[in-house]
């Protein structure tokens, strides 16, 4: 049953998803390999567009991968699923806050899991690149990077420029 | 203004709708929205909160918007903030959603989708750098991030199961730091 999957998946991204929004993303592409709900040119574009949409990535593309399987209540279905674990979490961590933070055993692990969060973005990212590049995309991203060094800019200023950048593209580039 | 479920849902929902480009920004927002304008927590709890939800799985901003409802207004308060945090999202995707078919045909669209993609790739690029400031710090942590890059990139293994081998591997080492500790040194 598709429902009770699409819970499943996306209860386990909010339980085991380490690091941020982006932090989604490896899971979001496993799924686009073993479930095939959607392809992973089609998650690039959802990932895309909830960049540039409000509310917090991660919900976004969840409200995304369920309306694309089955509509309104799988979209209804993957958003509760992904935060129903951070809401039993905290509730619990609310209640034994003090407890929590000085436990030898919670900090061993927390300490263990930042690194492990921030490789599997990391395989993530180098996967998204080898996917994406072209020689346009070369054109366009390693001025920002390079700019990412020198300077502290709002998310929102890359995305403009690379929107912009696409934009101007369409009109001189026959197909993407 | 008022603590009730109805003003921590509509601020939550202010601040879902303002979130734009990642979750990081949502500290900035948090701080204007609660703590400048409405004065319903003070700093010093913002930035515990925030650590905490870095700290635990789930999204962050989720995480903080259920930590701070919980303070406001127990239980409750965490359901309206949660609700309100992922109202706009979800509206705004249902109805791009039904209209993404058509519009995708479109070139200058998929030519600014295209970019943003690019634009994406160095906010992955960002928020990577960020973790590993606050990730990587010793040798310990290096060879954790090492592998695991290694296993995701080149074996595609779940990210569940490094997520779980990761927990097991940070109870272990409590627990061989435990015995080479003398008894009550902890």
């Amino acid at each position: 049953m598709i429902y009770l999957q699409l819970f499943l998946e996306f209860f386990h991204i909010g339980l085991f998803s380490f690091g941020g929004g982006y932090a989604t993303l490896p899971f979001l592409f496993h799924i686009a390999e073993t479930q095939h709900w959607y392809t992973a040119k089609q998650l690039t574009d959802m990932i895309a567009i909830s960049s540039i949409t409000p509310g917090p990535v991660g919900v976004n593309v969840a409200t995304f991968a369920g309306y694309t399987t089955s509509g309104v209540i799988g979209a209804l279905i993957a958003t509760s699923s992904v935060v129903l674990p951070s809401l039993i979490i905290v509730l619990i961590i609310s209640k034994l806050l003090e407890q929590f933070k000085h436990n030898n055993y919670v900090k061993s692990v927390i300490y263990t899991l930042k690194p492990t969060g921030c490789g599997l973005l990391a395989a993530v990212g180098v996967n998204m690149f080898l996917n994406d590049m072209s020689l346009c995309g070369i054109i366009l991203f390693l001025p920002l990077l390079i700019l990412s060094f020198f300077k502290k800019l709002d998310p929102l200023f890359y995305l403009g420029i690379s929107a912009l950048f696409g934009l101007v593209l369409s009109f001189i580039k026959p197909v993407f | 203004m008022e603590k009730n479920l109805y003003n921590i849902y509509k601020t939550f929902f202010k601040v879902g709708t303002l979130l734009l480009g990642g979750g990081y920004v949502i500290l900035p927002l948090l701080q204007s929205e609660l703590v400048d304008k409405r004065n319903w927590i003070d700093n010093d709890e913002l930035c515990e909160y925030t650590a905490l939800s870095q700290s635990i799985p789930g999204l962050i901003a989720a995480n903080l918007s259920i930590f701070v409802g919980y303070k406001l207004r127990r239980t409750g308060g965490a359901l309206a903030a949660i609700s309100g945090m992922i109202t706009p999202a979800f509206l705004c995707i249902i109805v791009l959603a039904k209209i993404l078919e058509e519009v995708i045909k479109l070139k200058f669209i998929q030519g600014i989708f295209w970019g943003v993609g690019i634009g994406v790739l160095i906010l992955i690029y960002l928020a990577i750098k960020e973790i590993w400031h606050k990730s990587v710090i010793d040798k310990f942590t290096f060879t954790v991030f090492f592998i695991i890059f290694l296993l995701s990139v080149f074996l595609k293994i779940s990210p569940a199961l490094l997520v779980i081998s990761a927990i097991v591997t940070g109870v272990v080492r409590q627990a061989i730091l435990n015995r080479k500790k003398p008894e009550g040194e902890k």
